[in-house]
């Protein structure tokens, strides 16, 4: 017996009002939860993890185009959670649930997708997995062609709702059978981060916002659906006379918490870390993460290029009479619309301490040999960045190979990252008239460049026929293409085609570019190739980077130049018979035409360093000013960061107010009932109220059928309250009792001290959560909320 | 002011209340809470007296006392051996005043119980013999193995508090409680009390059995002569009168009433009851209530009081359904009283003062939970 018990009695045994022993521990009511039984309470987190799902599903929005492939992945995740929700309803084993939702999953899949090759549209059939293997292999296609946002097609759309459907099972496994919801809804994050890895801007701030909501709701909705089931089983379970089960709060409060804290963490990781905008050319990780190697070189390159801020790529000093071009791959081979890269594993016997002189090259063609040292210094990437023909490379760690066809250099094990090492090449020097002269007996192994695929748009043709109607030679069609594509009715901008969704190098892209006649190296380079292949000139295209800039160091009392990874490029070369490989510069403002018309005697002689460097002067110059206006978009973009930053902090101060208005407001209302005790405005019965508040914010349900006097016990034997805090509370019970079942209600002085004192150790005793939830989210302010929206009476205005 | 006695008040009270002028309103005088004062060591006095010979049984031993002092008859059923007998005589002991016995068999008759008319051949007239009945307290001891005609006779007398006896009226002795024990029904050779005569029990206590410690306890102390030898009164018959003055002065307030009426109300409209609480068995309810709080030394009732009254007041009244009686068919007991506990967990406790405001939103959808990490609830 509590010392309440003993109260009345100043004698040394007691005869108490025994605290009502025969009255069971007092039962809150919760009929919904007892009705429906333990699985009932399932339907919530069933519908917050959905809720989750489908919001960080609409996460993926900025690469999609359209919502309708939202609505079908909603549809599809539906249906698997729903289904698992209305499956454990059912009763179903709980291991078979994971099971059915895979057969809900493939059947609703087989309704939506197999064209109605499913028995009774629902069961797969073979006919039914061909359709699907054949759309798995077209939706990937379709994402190797596109840029973002994509068009979605068919195949999209099935591995969207496929994708959707194994992670709602996934979700629906780990959160609801194994009871991990903060695992569970790491699922969602795969769509909702995506973005990140695909394009620059990453995911956006506001669906991070509304998932990491979601995610707490989920949580919130699992302690809910925990406790729901505890009080079930300790009701209606055999061990229903006893005392509850004693637990402390400690895994779901701490829960809650941890998972606050991962999301907040999130939040701020991912708008500060880079490692959102990461992806790209050479920064990334070859073959990429999410959508593979699919993704073209020539997105990645464009990419880096619109990086607001360039970083060191690596530098050189050179031997030879100009500058070179340093190419890291060549995409020599159009498949399906792509220009594609050879990425099949390099021939292990072309290692690079045995490279081959480039076979064909005519004699009377003047060749120089030179020889660059190059210093990487950013560059991570399997292609080594070399000038063209090398012949010899030296100082290479790991192991790498040369490939025969393109001659690209590249490893399967190695990367360029912290290399140093010099590339012995050969610059050939063909004269204009010895390319007028070559002839179109091409080898069998150029034949290949030829290939350009049937379905090409027809403007690819029919402009290349157009500017170069009145020439004669594969050199002069080749040098009107390229001065038209550097006419002024073509504006360079790396931003134009991503936003207009036609980036990358496709011929569908070339066929849009063609119009819009805005783009960057890629389209240029490109459309040069395809329109070069439609004449019948042997072309590819060879991604790496321009000369850069020369330095104020000199090293090896040579002139050092600077590559950046602005100074990534793309080139078309075109084959010529006797002579080989020629580069050509179709992109406006970048790079340095290569001057063919040059006599090699009058060349040669000021071909020294410094010479070379002031040939290319004016290409310099004007790769200088698109540095120039590189920069000035990254100081703009700076700008925007700032402000950006400005938004973000603004929206979580915004925010933390928000999160402290139901702590501010119930800390007013609870000084304003103390302020009413004092002043003789409110008795007893109001400080009880403000007792049973305040235990209710604590956890403590206080049922309308608990007397004063019981709930008072129930306080004492909680076990938190000092002598001096229960002698307070039997002061208070006392005036309470009075006031309500007396015939005149006595109020002593002491009440409202009394009861801060109370509330005070009732607070003092609760665990770190139960103080925080008890401080921030106050249960009795939001219950009270519900009362007066309800329509109830407001529970403030109580007569004392 | 007008201070109850309080465990931290109680000394000063009467100095205070000797210093500070009553408010005409208050109808509770010093003289009053003196009163209160020595029914609580009265009552306290009878408890220990009576608990030197039944071990452990302190709550039955309360409420025996609270009906004693309510003016109603306890009605103790229990097993054989249990102490049943004991408890009824230890009480009546330790109160100074008369006390009859009855030992109900299957042959007793009606005039057994309530007393003959005989002839008087010196005065040549009938002159009244009055039975046991005639006493302040009355033992029925197996009150269940008399014929219904002589039950009906005992009871009868314990409803109108008089007896009739070849056309004169005799009352009975105030105060007038009766003390019965029973077997449980499925014993042999008994009569179940039928529905309308145990209502005139204000309420029925079963024993249970004792502990081991209890019982062990009781070895040591009770295994020569009877321990009863060792009671005496500790308590005047008028003192026990005066207590029952006290008791009936207590306040109930309009709230604890209405609490009451609810109850018994319930147990008319609940499912698992075919025969629900009668409107005696509410008065019963407030007056054994206002005992126990006479008793606690408040003179107001509180819902605690009706809360743990209520299974003792009202099971014996109570008829369960046969679907509620399941398996149980043999003794209802049990079953009555966890529907009287449901019933009591499932009445909201009004709120006095004049509000009819609920004091906290009711919170239906969140289950309780432990306050902090000792925390039991």
């Amino acid at each position: 017996m509590t010392s309440l018990a003993t109260k009345p009695v100043p004698l040394p045994v007691p005869l108490p009002v025994p605290l009502p022993v025969s009255r069971p521990a007092p039962s809150p009511r919760v009929p919904r939860v007892r009705r429906g039984g333990r699985d009932a309470a399932l339907w919530p987190l069933a519908i917050s993890l959905l809720l989750l799902l489908l919001i960080c599903c609409a996460a993926l929005g900025p690469l999609l185009r359209g919502s309708a492939w939202w609505w079908v992945s909603a549809l599809v995740g539906a249906a698997v959670l729903l289904g698992s929700a209305l499956f454990r309803r059912l009763g179903l084993p709980r291991p078979i649930v994971p099971v059915a939702n895979a057969v809900v999953l493939v059947g609703t899949m087989t309704l939506l997708f197999s064209g109605g090759t499913g028995l009774f549209w629902l069961i797969p059939t073979p006919q039914t997995i061909g359709t699907f293997t054949e759309l798995v292999a077209a939706g990937g296609a379709s994402i190797a062609q596109q840029s973002t946002p994509a068009e979605v097609t068919v195949g999209i759309l099935f591995l969207l709702a496929g994708g959707t459907g194994l992670i709602a099972v996934l979700m629906d496994l780990l959160a609801v059978t194994l009871r991990w919801p903060a695992l569970g809804a790491a699922g969602a994050l795969v769509p909702l981060l995506a973005p990140g890895f695909i394009i620059d801007d990453g995911a956006e701030l506001a669906a991070l916002v509304v998932a990491a909501i979601a995610f707490l709701l989920l949580l919130r909705v699992d302690v809910y659906v925990r406790r729901a089931q505890e009080q079930t089983t300790s009701a209606t379970g055999p061990r229903a006379s006893r005392a509850p089960r004693r637990r402390g709060p400690g895994p779901i409060g701490g829960a809650l918490v941890v998972g606050s804290l991962a999301i907040v963490g999130a939040l701020i990781l991912s708008t500060v870390a880079p490692a959102f905008t990461a992806g790209g050319l050479v920064t990334a990780r070859p073959g990429g993460l999410l959508f593979g190697r699919g993704v073209s070189p020539m997105i990645n390159l464009g990419q880096d290029l619109r990086r607001p801020k360039a970083g060191p790529a690596f530098h050189y000093t050179s031997t030879g009479t100009e500058q070179p071009y340093f190419t890291l791959l060549t995409l020599d081979e159009v498949i399906g619309l792509n220009w594609t890269a050879r990425i099949d594993g390099a021939n292990t016997r072309n290692t690079v301490d045995d490279i081959q002189r480039p076979f064909g090259l005519d004699t009377t063609v003047e060749t120089v040999d030179a020889s660059t040292s190059i210093v990487i210094d950013g560059v991570n990437s399997h292609w080594l960045p070399a000038p063209a023909r090398a012949t010899s490379i030296e100082g290479l760690t790991g192991r790498w190979y040369w490939d025969s066809r393109t001659r690209a250099i590249a490893s399967t094990t190695a990367n360029t990252l912290g290399q140093n090492y010099t590339v012995s090449s050969l610059e050939i020097k063909p004269t204009a008239d010895q390319l007028r002269e070559s002839s179109t007996d091409y080898p069998a192994s150029v034949l290949g460049n030829l290939q350009l695929p049937v379905n090409r748009p027809p403007i690819v043709d029919e402009t290349a026929r157009q500017v170069t109607a009145d020439t004669a030679t594969s050199y002069d069609a080749a040098i009107a293409l390229q001065t038209y594509l550097r006419s002024s009715a073509f504006t360079y901008d790396t931003q134009a085609p991503v936003e207009d969704g036609y980036d990358g190098g496709g011929l569908d892209v070339i066929g849009v570019f063609l119009q819009e006649k805005r783009g960057y190296c890629v389209h240029f380079a490109a459309t040069m190739a395809a329109m070069a292949r439609s004449l019948g000139i042997p072309s590819r295209v060879s991604l790496g980077y321009l000369p850069g800039v020369k330095s104020q160091d000199l090293e090896q009392g040579r002139g050092r130049y600077d590559v950046d990874s602005h100074d990534l490029h793309a080139w078309p070369e075109l084959y010529f018979v006797g002579i080989g490989w020629v580069k050509f510069e179709p992109t406006p403002g970048r790079g340095t035409v290569p001057n063919y018309e040059q006599t090699v005697d009058a060349d040669t002689p000021t071909a020294l360093p410094g010479g070379a460097a002031s040939t290319s002067a004016p290409g310099l110059g004007a790769d200088r000013l698109a540095d120039d206006s590189a920069l000035e978009r990254g100081a703009s973009a700076q700008g925007a960061d700032t402000s950006n930053l400005l938004g973000i902090i603004g929206l979580s101060v915004l925010g933390l107010l928000v999160l402290l208005l139901p702590a501010a407001a119930r800390r007013m209302l609870r000084r304003s009932r103390l302020r009413r005790i004092r002043s003789a405005g409110g008795g007893a019965g109001l400080a009880w109220t403000e007792l049973q508040h305040t235990s209710l914010d604590h956890g403590l349900v206080v049922p309308v059928t608990e007397t004063p006097r019981a709930f008072a016990g129930r306080l004492e034997r909680l076990g938190t309250l000092d002598p001096a805090s229960t002698e307070a509370l039997e002061r208070v019970l006392l005036a309470v009792e009075r006031s309500r079942f007396d015939r005149t209600p006595a109020r002593g002085d002491t009440l409202a001290a009394d009861l801060t004192l109370v509330l005070r150790a009732l607070h003092a005793g609760a665990s770190v959560c139960i103080r925080l939830r008890a401080t921030f989210a106050p249960t009795s302010l939001f219950a009270s909320l519900g009362a007066v929206l309800r329509g109830e009476r407001h529970t403030g205005a109580l007569a004392p | 002011m007008n201070r109850k006695p309080t465990r931290s008040s109680i000394d000063s009270s009467r100095a205070e209340l000797a210093s500070v002028p009553l408010a005409a309103t208050v109808p509770f005088d010093s003289d009053a809470a003196a009163d209160l004062n020595e029914l609580q060591a009265a009552g306290l006095a009878i408890m220990r007296n009576v608990e030197t010979v039944i071990d452990g049984k302190h709550e039955a031993v309360q409420i025996a006392l609270t009906v004693l002092l309510a003016e109603g008859h306890l009605l103790i059923e229990d097993v054989p051996g249990v102490g049943k007998t004991m408890l009824a005589k230890a009480l009546a002991r330790s109160v100074d005043c008369t006390v009859g016995r009855i030992q109900f068999t299957p042959d007793l008759l009606p005039s057994d119980v309530t007393g003959v008319s005989v002839f008087n051949q010196a005065e040549r007239r009938f002159e009244f013999k009055p039975g046991p009945v005639f006493a302040n307290i009355v033992i029925g001891d197996e009150i269940n193995r008399a014929s219904p005609k002589t039950q009906s006779a005992l009871l009868e007398s314990m409803e109108e508090r008089q007896v009739t006896v070849d056309g004169i009226t005799y009352p009975l002795a105030l105060p007038f409680t009766v003390i019965a024990t029973q077997n449980p029904i499925e014993m042999e050779g008994t009569y179940a009390l039928p529905e309308a005569q145990r209502d005139r029990f204000m309420a029925r206590i079963s024993m249970g059995y004792p502990d081991s410690d209890s019982e062990l306890a009781m070895l040591d102390s009770r295994d020569t002569g009877s321990p009863l030898a060792l009671i005496s009164a500790v308590v005047s018959g008028e003192t026990l009168r005066d207590m029952m003055l006290t008791a009936r002065a207590v306040y109930a307030s309009a709230a604890v009433k209405e609490y009451a009426v609810n109850l018994v109300r319930a147990t008319r409209d609940d499912r698992d009851l075919r025969l629900g609480a009668s409107p005696r068995a509410t008065l019963q309810l407030i007056r054994a209530a206002k005992a126990q709080a006479a008793l606690s030394g408040r003179d107001y009732v509180l819902p605690d009081d009706i809360d743990s009254l209520a299974v003792a007041v009202l099971g014996h009244r109570l008829v369960p359904t046969s679907r509620a009686l399941g398996h149980h068919h043999q003794d209802s007991g049990p079953v009555i009283d966890d529907i009287v506990r449901r019933i009591l967990a499932d009445t909201p406790v009004p709120v006095g003062g004049g509000a009819s405001a609920r004091s906290v939103p009711a919170v239906r959808a969140v289950p309780p939970r432990p306050v902090g990490p000792t925390g039991t609830s």
